[in-house]
């Protein structure tokens, strides 16, 4: 379902923009290092089949989140071959395409197309949606006026509620208060329980434990273990103390 | 696949009705400052040209008016266009969807607002005595259609663009400004002397402008301008796409 095949991905190691006078005056020197890059991945190998849940560890910068965004799709591989059936959920950085001055309501059906389904399939399943966010007395005012949990948990609501073939998710298990934590991670486990592909990049390990069959450990863009979630996870931590 | 059409048509009207109902959904009368907008830029206008500075033309009013609400799709298309990629850093780095539409769907909304212009056209112009014809049934859907693909392959170019260079954001204030000025708006095409016609010939909103006016003015088409802006719309329009795939490739790591 997901194949990867030598994945190299790099981004201009640019600084930030220089005043007017530095860049006139380094102006060959710029020209020279035009093509200066920062490798994020260097050959990076694996497949996922339906329905696995592979974990992805590794300290920050590691190229954690730049493997997620290059298996949704919103960035590019410099090389290598990316090969992905299905249709990719992200539970990233939720609520992304919400818009503070539309009411609850509107943005659910935005976030919805979004997310790959038409208008009228969304617009059957909003009212289970709403009820999953449990914000019902809320739904018609603008997002602008929520709390970030309520902001996060109709977000959350949207998210998985849009039949997810391939389910990417960004260390969002804290979604909420305590209450909608455990029904968020309950909706998750459920989803994966049905045979959806996960990815799941986390930085706790008990999460990582209790809900992968497979972890990849990546280290410095490169993959630096592949395997049963005890084994990756334990050499992961033997080698961080 | 039919579900895919259907889909990327929904998430089009999704997002033009948000790109409308935002403008004014903090505001008390709402849609109706789509109306009252060029009713007040024609009650201005008219003022300042035909009751306090009378210039030697008929309708001084309905002549500038008929150029400028079209010129003023365009302009403000391509000058919110700029910055509609590196504006929505958000939507772009974290959902999957056909980026185009954020271009297309702002230059739609823009649109709505010169649709509203057209009955103050036709007002301004039975004021003086004029008549729309039945030309304005087949001339305006053809002008938009143009008018549309010229604005929407230059938008999408430099919206692209604008995410490696961001100094094209005030380039094109410029260029814009720059434009305004060799297109016949303010002024009538007959007043710019033979030799310099050659320059604003180059420009293919000069012949878009100048159809707008000769049609709401009276009555006519220039089939000859229309197949030229035609012409140069399928070019832009084509060049716009083009340069907007090739960069967008490598898009995500510029913003």
């Amino acid at each position: 379902m997901i194949h990867i095949d030598n994945l190299w991905k790099s981004y201009p190691a640019r600084r930030e923009s220089l005043g007017f006078k530095e860049f006139v005056l380094n102006l060959h020197k710029i020209l020279k290092n035009r093509n200066d890059v920062f490798w994020a991945l260097k050959g990076i190998s694996f497949d996922i089949k339906k329905g696995d849940c592979v974990g992805i560890i590794g300290k920050n910068g590691a190229g954690k989140s730049t493997l997620l965004s290059i298996l949704l799709g919103v960035a590019n591989a410099t090389k290598g071959i990316v090969d992905i059936k299905g249709r990719r959920t992200p539970l990233l950085e939720l609520g992304a395409g919400f818009h503070p001055d539309l009411s609850g309501r509107e943005n659910i059906i935005i976030n919805g197309i979004l997310l790959g389904n038409t208008k009228k399939e969304i617009m059957k399943k909003s009212a289970e949606i709403i009820a999953f966010s449990e914000i019902a007395e809320f739904i018609d005012m603008p997002v602008r006026t929520y709390s970030n949990g309520m902001y996060m948990r109709l977000a959350f609501s949207v998210a998985v509620h849009t039949e997810p073939e391939i389910l990417l998710i960004d260390e969002i298990l804290s979604v909420g208060d305590e209450f909608f934590q455990v029904k968020s991670g309950e909706a998750i486990k459920k989803l994966i329980n049905n045979g959806v592909t996960t990815v799941f990049v986390s930085h706790s390990m008990d999460a990582i434990k209790s809900i992968c069959s497979r972890v990849i450990w990546l280290e410095h863009g490169m993959i630096k273990a592949d395997g049963d979630p005890a084994d990756v996870v334990g050499q992961y931590l033997e080698k961080g103390r | 696949m039919n579900r895919d059409i259907q889909r990327y048509w929904d998430l089009f009207l999704i997002l033009v009705e948000k790109e409308i109902t935002l403008k004014y959904k903090r505001t008390y009368i709402g849609f109706v400052w789509s109306l009252l907008n060029p009713i007040f830029t024609a009650i201005i206008y008219f003022l300042a040209f035909s009751v306090f500075m009378r210039f030697k033309m008929d309708n001084y009013a309905l002549f500038l008016l008929s150029a400028l609400f079209p010129w003023n799709w365009f302009s403000a298309s391509v000058l919110m266009s700029v910055n509609t990629l590196t504006g929505n850093t958000g939507l772009i780095k974290k959902v999957i969807f056909p980026k185009h539409f954020l271009v297309l769907s702002l230059i739609s909304g823009q649109l709505i607002t010169m649709l509203f212009a057209i009955p103050v056209l036709a007002a301004i112009l039975i004021y003086g005595k004029g008549m729309p014809g039945i030309q304005w049934l087949y001339g305006i859907p053809i002008l938009i259609i143009i008018q549309f693909m010229i604005v929407s392959g230059i938008s999408m170019a430099i919206a692209m663009v604008n995410a490696f260079f961001r100094d094209l954001e005030y380039i094109t204030g410029v260029v814009m400004n720059m434009l305004f000025w060799v297109t016949p708006i303010i002024y009538p095409l007959s007043s710019i002397p033979e030799k310099f016609r050659i320059i604003l010939s180059l420009n293919p909103m000069m012949y878009v402008i100048q159809s707008w006016r000769d049609l709401i003015m009276t009555n006519t088409i220039n089939w000859q301008y229309i197949g030229i802006s035609a012409a140069s719309a399928i070019i832009f329009f084509l060049a716009g796409l083009f340069i907007f795939e090739k960069l967008s490739f490598k898009l995500d790591e510029v913003i």
